[in-house]
């Protein structure tokens, strides 16, 4: 049968095209999720040996080994100092950081201070400019930072630890180093010492994080002695590792993050194999249905049935094979593009390394394998059964009963009923989980019952919609002749549109209502407080700056309270004009009212308390960025003085402004009101970074779902363009009986349009229904629900999917249109 | 009576009894009522009749293609009636051929691949020595890396019938298988036919409306509402044409 296979792939090759690019899509999308995750790995690795480059040997403190009774050991300079007078070992870095406040001038940062030894080799550090510390007084400092700092060698700085100011010492700047590409460190500026200077500065908290040793000649040698000479000291914890080894532990620790989103990825990876799964079952029910004649011959002369099936699977296992080969060079090589981007556009990027293991490989090929085969094994199954008498029957193309399998609408149902049920539950309760396994049932379950709910509407909706041309009425004739073949085309399309479309609702009302809470958490945009009483002055220009929505001008006055319980508290309280306070907050619980005293102490569970000798309402709020409120009604009768004290402006941001126009905005501001940076804080860059990151996670599942989507399409085409080889004749007949060209052409085009558009419209509904119900599981119980349907990207969706099906129609109906009556009528 | 039916006979298919219906109730037809028939070996034998007496039927179940309601069919000692799906399968391709009014090829295979098909599909060796005789009797020699769509219509009947041939099957089957054809190339074949049951001794059966076609044959059966009312040893086409006009009566 293998000839029979090869024979029939090589004719009709043409056929299989959409069924290779589909595979071949599923299956890079596999390879690529595999790849992405060894080459995170590989780069992590990369980067991390950054800090070992030139050591043999790594010392460490693995806590899993402390014993209970005792505390984890310490490394100290004393210790690098010890194993240093070792004869097997040439040198000894301790690698130890600590945070430091730096001040250049004007402006004050947080920074890392490393140790740098005689050996500073072993420190992975590279010099650029300079040279190393040598005295007390003399610092390096990284590159990059440093001209970000604006330092240069022989500049002067001053530094002082984190918890003591006024220990600060003037140092100079003698050496710039390369900055590492260490992600755990390359957000601050390095600075490094002199190991001995460092130890005196850091004090007591001069512990080392490990120990980097070369070792003298033989690496095992050294690494036995290193770790006898921990032993003897009692420290049980402390495991010496080579480089390599040091690496790969470094990696583990930190992947773990990256492989839940290769778990993710991998969950869309499914998804978009589902879906070529169904492409391709419907390809071969089709191509199979098209060779009905010639299987039933091979039956007549002797084939058997496990042969037939046989011969299907085999071409089913050829295209796997291909389609699996071309797909995994594709991952491989779109994967190899993107890091070669990302290095090029990215500088701090530069050590992303492409990865690709055995397994990135051979599991996107056996999977592609596999479930073309297992997606053809139905339409074998079904050739199989085929009658050896069929081939003498005069050629059958009437109308085709599928009848749904009573055990299928049984199962169907079952699953839809009790995935609805969980669903339902999951909702009103917001129990997410139990919403997400009903989710699970049911779709499965909807998609077993499609084929009573699709042919019927497709029908419907053809019959609405074409009116009464002949063309129309013969394409939504057509739609449904094959009820079964249109349904899993529909169904193809189907998934992917639901899963997008309910990504979209969902995640778009999981975004209103975030907004909503976050509003509540963050109820003021910006504030700029000033030390002097002039803001009633400066809020008019502030209000004229681009960005600025509304502002409103307040002062900060000492409030002694006391409260009932008998504890009191003077601080300063922000006293408002309600009216314009109210214009610039997103939340108007925290505008106090007259003879109230919004409060911050969450701690007092009174709800009242006095100031000055006179009652007032105590109101207590959570939200950040707010300060003790009170109006100014309610300050003058409790007779707060109103001659001193500090001011500021409250201010509401445009809210469409993106995070970076806002930093920009903040800049302006601090000119303006003639005050530095830090006196302006607020929840805008919050609220603006949660609502970017929902965008950015939205269009990321979205785009990885268009590849579902897309290879759906594909099949969209594939069955109409095999549809059309199938009607050739009876194509022919409606010719010579004068239907023109162009009748034809919008007969095939209407068709499409009819299954592609009553699938995405079905996808839409249903995707909006499981969107509305996960963010309610999910979200009702976060705050109050904001339910929003994003129309437009909905429509975007149907507008796609109906120009994709149009677009689907053309070659096939430009093949059917080109065939001259006789010639088709000609055709067995 | 197994001891009767696993005996080789003089005849090359026999059935007993043979009853088949199609549809229920109203629509019931009877398309054969309990039909008797013996066809000897090395004859080529032509059954005729007219539309709906049950020829196609009974050619059908003959050949294993469709399961009679009752009776029993023996070909090369084995009961048809007894045998599964799979026995069956290799029963036809074993010990039956076929030649069909519209070629039947496999438009991917050449000529050769298609000759050799019932062979390739039992996963056995042809006999080069016969597998040239049997092209050069049917002069096929040249053609045979054509495509089925390269040939003519007569080549890729003479194809088919090689096809039937190479196995040496106990029985050809023929349905209509000039009904395609124009009557010189159809006369062609036929002649072939007759050839291959003179010079190598097969058993061919054949059915057919055209008298012109059944003269070619040692004995014609003729057939009237699913039952045998007759038969012609050496006919011609004058015999042949004057009992179908018997029978409209």
């Amino acid at each position: 049968m293998l000839q029979v296979a090869i024979a029939n792939i090589k004719t009709y090759a043409r056929r299989y095209i959409a069924v290779l690019l589909a595979v071949a899509i599923g299956t890079a999308f596999l390879g690529a999720t595999l790849a992405v995750d060894s080459s995170t790995r590989a780069t992590l690795k990369n980067s991390l040996g950054d800090s070992y480059k030139n050591a043999d040997l790594v010392a460490s403190v693995d806590w899993e080994l402390t014993p209970n009774d005792r505390d984890t050991s310490m490394l100290s300079m004393d210790t690098v100092r010890e194993i240093r007078d070792l004869p097997e070992v040439s040198g000894v870095y301790g690698d130890g950081v600590m945070g430091a406040a730096l001040r250049t001038g004007d402006n004050g940062y947080t920074v890392m201070l490393q140790p740098i030894s005689a050996e500073n080799k072993l420190s992975g550090m590279s010099m650029l400019e300079g040279r190393a510390p040598l005295g007390a007084d003399e610092v390096v400092i990284d590159q990059e930072h440093a001209e970000q700092m604006g330092l240069s060698v022989a500049d002067t700085v001053a530094l002082s630890s984190m918890e003591d100011n006024a220990k600060m010492r003037e140092l100079k700047v003698v050496g710039i180093v390369e900055t590492t590409t260490d992600p755990m460190s390359s957000s601050f500026a390095q600075l490094a010492m002199q190991e001995d200077a460092w130890e005196r500065f850091a004090g007591e908290n001069a512990q080392l994080n490990r120990l980097v040793i070369d070792a003298e000649k033989d690496v095992a040698q050294t690494q036995a002695a290193v770790a006898e000479y921990f032993h003897g000291k009692d420290l049980v914890d402390v495991v010496v590792n080579t480089a390599d080894e040091q690496v790969l532990d470094d990696v583990a620790s930190m992947t773990g993050g990256t492989d839940q989103l290769t778990i993710i990825l991998l969950v869309f990876a499914l998804v978009a194999l589902i879906v070529t799964g169904l492409v391709v079952m419907n390809t071969f029910s089709v191509v199979i249905a098209q060779r009905t004649r010639e299987l039933a011959l091979l039956r007549t002369l002797g084939a058997k049935r496990a042969q037939i099936r046989s011969s299907v699977l085999i071409e089913a296992l050829l295209i796997g094979v291909i389609a699996s080969v071309v797909g995994v060079a594709l991952a491989v090589a779109l994967m190899a593009g993107l890091i070669q981007l990302l290095r090029n556009l990215v500088p701090e990027m530069s050590y992303a390394t492409l990865a690709v293991d055995a397994r990135g490989i051979i599991i996107p090929l056996a999977v592609g394998i596999v479930m073309t085969v297992l997606a053809a094994w139905l339409p074998a199954r079904r050739a199989m059964s085929l009658a050896p008498l069929a081939a003498l029957r005069p050629f059958d193309a009437a109308s085709v009963k599928n009848r749904a399998g009573l055990v299928r609408i049984i199962f169907g149902s079952l699953l839809t009923l009790a995935g609805a049920a969980l669903l339902a539950y999951g909702a009103l309760n917001s129990e997410l989980l139990i919403a997400f396994a009903g989710g699970l049932l049911s779709f499965p379950g909807i998609l077993m019952l499609a084929s009573l709910f699709v042919p019927a509407t497709v029908f419907g909706i053809g019959k609405l919609m074409t009116g009464r041309s002949v063309a129309g009425r013969l394409a939504s004739l057509n739609a449904v002749r094959n009820p079964g073949r249109t349904t899993a085309t529909a169904t193809a399309l189907l998934i992917g549109v639901t899963l997008v479309s309910m990504i979209m609702v969902g995640g778009q009302s999981a975004k209103a209502t975030l907004n909503g809470s976050i509003s509540g958490e963050y109820p003021i945009d910006l504030t700029v407080a000033q030390d002097t009483l002039t803001s009633d002055s400066v809020a008019p220009k502030l209000a004229e700056l681009e960005g600025v929505e509304s502002v409103s001008a307040y002062t900060m006055r000492t409030v002694a309270t006391e409260f009932p319980d008998g504890s009191s508290s003077e601080e300063y309280a922000m006293v408002v004009d309600p009216e314009s306070y109210a214009s610039v907050v997103h939340d108007e619980q925290i505008v106090p009212r007259d003879g109230e005293l919004l409060s911050t102490w969450w701690q007092i569970e009174a709800d009242h308390a006095t100031v000055n000798g006179q009652p007032v309402k105590l109101r207590t709020t959570s939200a950040s960025f707010v300060s003790n409120t009170l109006t100014e009604n309610t300050a003058a009768k409790l007779g707060i003085s109103d001659k001193e004290g500090k001011s500021g402006v409250a201010i509401k941001v445009d809210p469409s402004l993106s995070n970076g126009a806002v930093t920009e905005l903040v800049e302006s501001i601090a000119d303006v009101a003639g005050v530095e940076n830090s006196m302006i804080s607020g929840g805008v860059t919050e609220k603006a970074m949660f609502s970017q990151i929902i965008d950015v996670l939205l269009m990321i599942v979205s785009g990885l779902l268009a590849v579902a989507v897309l290879i759906a399409l594909i099949g969209v085409a594939n069955t109409l363009s095999l549809s059309v080889l199938e009607r050739t004749r009876e194509n022919a007949l409606l010719r010579a009986l004068g239907l023109k060209k162009k009748q034809l052409r919008s007969m095939l085009a209407t068709e499409a349009v009819l299954i592609g558009g009553v699938a995405a419209l079905l996808g839409l509904i249903l995707g909006a229904v499981y969107g509305l119900l996960g963010a309610h599981s999910a979200l009702s119980s976060v705050g109050s629900m904001s339910y929003e349907i994003p129309w437009l990207q909905l429509a975007a969706v149907l507008l796609v999917s109906l120009l994709a099906a149009l677009l689907a129609s053309i070659t096939p109906g430009r093949r059917a249109a080109k065939l001259s009556p006789v010639e088709g009528l000609a055709t067995e | 009576m197994t001891t009767e039916t696993q005996q080789v006979t003089d005849y090359a298919v026999q059935a007993r009894g043979l009853s088949k219906s199609y549809g229920r109730d109203s629509t019931r037809v009877e398309a054969l009522r309990g039909v008797d028939v013996a066809f000897a070996r090395s004859r080529f034998t032509a059954i005729m009749g007219p539309s709906g007496s049950g020829k196609s039927t009974l050619m059908h179940c003959l050949a294993g293609l469709d399961n009679a309601d009752s009776g029993e069919i023996i070909i090369g000692g084995k009961n048809l009636t007894e045998l599964n799906d799979d026995q069956l399968t290799t029963m036809r391709r074993e010990q039956i051929g076929f030649v069909f009014q519209s070629f039947n090829l496999v438009p991917t295979l050449n000529a050769r691949d298609n000759i050799l098909l019932p062979l390739s599909l039992a996963g056995k060796k042809h006999d080069r020595e016969w597998f040239n005789v049997v092209i050069d009797s049917l002069g096929l020699r040249d053609r045979l890396t054509h495509k089925p769509h390269e040939l003519s219509g007569g080549q890729q009947q003479r194809v088919a019938v090689a096809r039937a041939l190479l196995t040496r099957p106990e029985v050809v089957f023929g349905d209509e298988p000039t009904g395609n054809l124009d009557s010189r190339t159809g006369a062609e074949v036929l002649s072939l036919m007759r050839t291959s049951t003179r010079e190598m001794g097969q058993t061919i059966i054949m059915v057919t409306h055209d008298p012109a076609a059944a003269s070619y044959a040692d004995t014609v059966l003729l057939m009237k509402d699913g039952n045998l009312v007759g038969s012609l040893e050496d006919p011609t086409v004058a015999s042949v044409t004057e009992a179908l006009a018997s029978l409209a009566e």
